[in-house]
């Protein structure tokens, strides 16, 4: 290897969510303002308050056909072919991710019945081991760099990117795959219902004053990062380029965001210094972590302010969990994807299931309908349980 | 990163470290330095978030500094296993989910907690590693000291005992290839931190990368903090008698002898 130091690019994604496999699911779905939200038949969704979730309506059956694992495979691929990086390469894996839960439930479901664990039925349990789904996902690829896996929740796969931006920045590494995997199952469903965070209407409408909460979503992607420089040399095609990311902690409380964003806008202020724009002069559009509940929405709204005060009223905001639903550890990469697609289209992605304004949700949220826009930069905002905050700077080569 | 066979990049440090501090703690491991379980207020149950709050606490009570510029990074295997196995039993036996069981799930409340407790608004993270963590964690604490926001990384390895869930899972991952498997009470947790800058006044032991690894670490087990044990115990012998001290897989530790510093227990 020969690092090459400067400009982080994006050359390839893989992508699917509720809406299918590829772009174009994400165009139908998430840029037409159209919610995927259905009651789910993955599991009994009888016990609890809602039975809706962001589900894909075709594919494997999430519990029972390892599907998280075969997910990022396929992403991993399709990102790799867009790139045209050969299987075998030198590059980072870096990947968002919990771990495949349904194999710890699927476990204590045969351990407690009468008959207890039937051989073979251990297999794959170290898929719930987020780092072996690393090993997993850089072996199918063929890719032979370093592995890490981040485990911080619903910002990890942005933490996963961020840190392949130092890695390709400081010139430790060329080439790098991040990629991010949630699939809607129980056992997290039962945790979120029992937080109360579940949307009560079977719809996320996220900035609107009468959202009620979250809805999850599936949610599996991965982009290729490598230095520019790199990809001049190997005649591949930048799609867009990163140029500026942050992290900031909110120090205020175990679960919920602090109540002006500080974090945040932390979070954004060092994006934007380190893409050179320092008041957001050149941002034409935020993806929002807009999850739909009163804590997120407000605290949110406020930290963008805070974040450009000149400029936060003239920048058009979109929640697109609106459509998709809360990826969780996926969140950040997908919407990552979903920006890029922004900035290469020129369309804003709406917040669907807007409906009524809040007086503390006061900027431009491109409600319900998707909006033409001739971009040059555009800002993705994940949060945390933890009060973590990231940012990401994308800009249109 | 992640050892790997074909992993290239094996020295981890681009830049050497300096320790401003360094800790362990253990918990219900039948050893002798045993600590009884902190109280730790919202978290229940299992030992994870409550030993990392603990040497984290310790590190960041000793050389209290600028939150702001501070950066936490965590490690371990698969997180709170402990709670993740409570969680799941209850889902299967068709109980209602304890919303307490919810919030600790994630490495993320605890990290939060420390957070408020601390005024850290750097950066904060959860890593998965199969392998001792040592490695990872230092090559992190060197790529993030590299960013001018940041001038302390504090980065902490935490390995739980568990269930024979937990025992299965070692078993897969382990699979032929000849490794040991962890042999850990089911309530026992072992936790370390260090406190790293780069060398400085306040920082008489440094961390550099070794020239050629001490030994493979091959031999240990899936998810075991024990590199990051000998790290901190290398640092406690050093201040006072200085010389050069190699800890696996690949970092040797260097001090100037003088009188012994006020590092942590």
């Amino acid at each position: 290897m020969s690092p090459l130091t400067g400009e982080v690019t994006v050359t390839g994604f893989g992508v699917r969510t509720a809406f299918g496999t590829g772009a174009e699911a994400l165009r139908r779905g998430v840029f037409a303002g159209v919610p995927s939200f259905a009651p789910t038949t993955r599991f009994d969704t009888g016990p609890y308050r809602t039975p809706m979730a962001g589900v894909a309506p075709e594919g494997p059956d999430a519990v029972e056909d390892w599907a998280l694992r075969h997910a990022l495979a396929q992403c991993g691929a399709d990102a790799l072919d867009m790139a045209d990086l050969p299987r075998g390469s030198e590059a980072a894996v870096l990947l968002g991710i919990a771990g495949d839960c349904t194999s710890v439930t699927r476990y204590w479901r045969n351990a407690d019945s009468e008959t207890g664990v039937p051989e073979g039925a251990v297999d794959r349990l170290a898929d719930a081991v987020p780092a072996r789904l690393a090993e997993l996902l850089a072996g199918g690829l063929g890719l032979t760099g370093p592995r890490l896996t981040f485990t911080n929740a619903c910002v990890a796969s942005a933490a996963a990117i961020i840190h392949a931006c130092r890695l390709i920045s400081s010139g430790r590494v060329d080439v790098a795959v991040c990629a991010g995997g949630y699939l809607v199952e129980e056992e997290t469903f039962g945790k979120f219902d029992s937080g109360r965070a579940l949307s009560k209407d079977g719809m996320v409408r996220p900035f609107s004053a009468d959202r009620s909460g979250l809805l999850l979503g599936d949610g599996v992607a991965a982009v290729v990062l490598e230095s520019a420089e790199h990809a001049r040399r190997r005649g591949a095609r930048p799609l867009t380029s990163i140029v500026g990311w942050g992290a900031a902690t909110d120090a205020h409380h175990i679960a919920q965001p602090h109540p002006e964003g500080v974090g945040l806008t932390r979070a954004a202020r060092q994006a934007l210094r380190l893409a050179g724009d320092p008041d957001g002069a050149t941002l034409g559009y935020v993806n929002a972590h807009g999850t739909g509940t009163k804590y997120n929405d407000g605290a949110e709204t406020r930290g963008l302010r805070a974040a450009f005060p000149e400029r936060a009223e003239a920048i058009p905001v979109s929640s697109t969990k609106s459509t998709t639903g809360h990826m969780l550890e996926a969140a950040g990469v997908v919407e990552f994807v979903i920006t890029m697609l922004a900035l290469m289209d020129g369309v804003l992605p709406p917040t669907a299931g807007f409906t009524t304004p809040d007086p503390e949700c006061d900027l431009d949220y491109v409600p319900n309908e998707p909006r033409p826009a001739d971009l040059h930069r555009a800002l993705t905002i994940n949060a945390a349980f933890g009060g973590a905050n990231t940012a990401l700077v994308l800009e249109r080569p | 990163m992640t050892t790997t066979s074909t992993s290239t990049d094996k020295a981890a440090l681009r830049s050497p470290l300096g320790i401003l501090t360094a800790t362990t703690a253990t918990h219900g491991t039948g050893g002798d330095g045993d600590i009884a379980l902190p109280r730790l207020p919202g978290f229940v149950e299992s030992a994870f978030s409550p030993l990392a709050y603990e040497v984290a606490a310790r590190c960041l009570t000793e050389y209290p500094g600028d939150g702001s510029r501070t950066a936490v990074a965590l490690a371990s295997l698969m997180g709170d296993t402990t709670t993740a196995d409570l969680a799941s039993r209850r889902v299967v036996s068709g109980k209602v989910h304890n919303p307490l069981l919810f919030m600790q799930a994630t490495a993320n409340s605890v990290l939060g907690h420390m957070s408020r407790e601390f005024g850290i608004t750097g950066q904060m993270f959860s890593l998965s590693t199969l392998d001792d963590p040592v490695t990872e964690l230092l090559a992190m604490a060197d790529l993030l000291l590299e960013d001018p926001e940041l001038d302390r990384v504090l980065v902490i390895g935490i390995e739980l005992g568990g269930s024979e869930r937990l025992a299965a899972a070692y078993r897969e991952l382990v699979g032929d290839g000849g490794r040991s498997v962890p042999d850990l009470p089911e309530s026992a947790a072992l936790a370390a931190a260090v406190l790293l800058g780069r060398p400085g006044a306040d920082t008489p032991v440094t961390v550099t990368a070794a020239e050629t690894s001490p030994h493979a670490d091959g031999a240990r087990h899936p998810g075991g903090v024990q590199g990051l044990f000998d790290l901190v115990a290398a640092h406690r012998r050093l201040p006072a008698e200085g010389g050069r001290l190699p800890v696996a897989p690949a970092f040797v530790l260097t001090a100037d002898p003088h009188p012994p510093t006020n590092a942590l227990p």
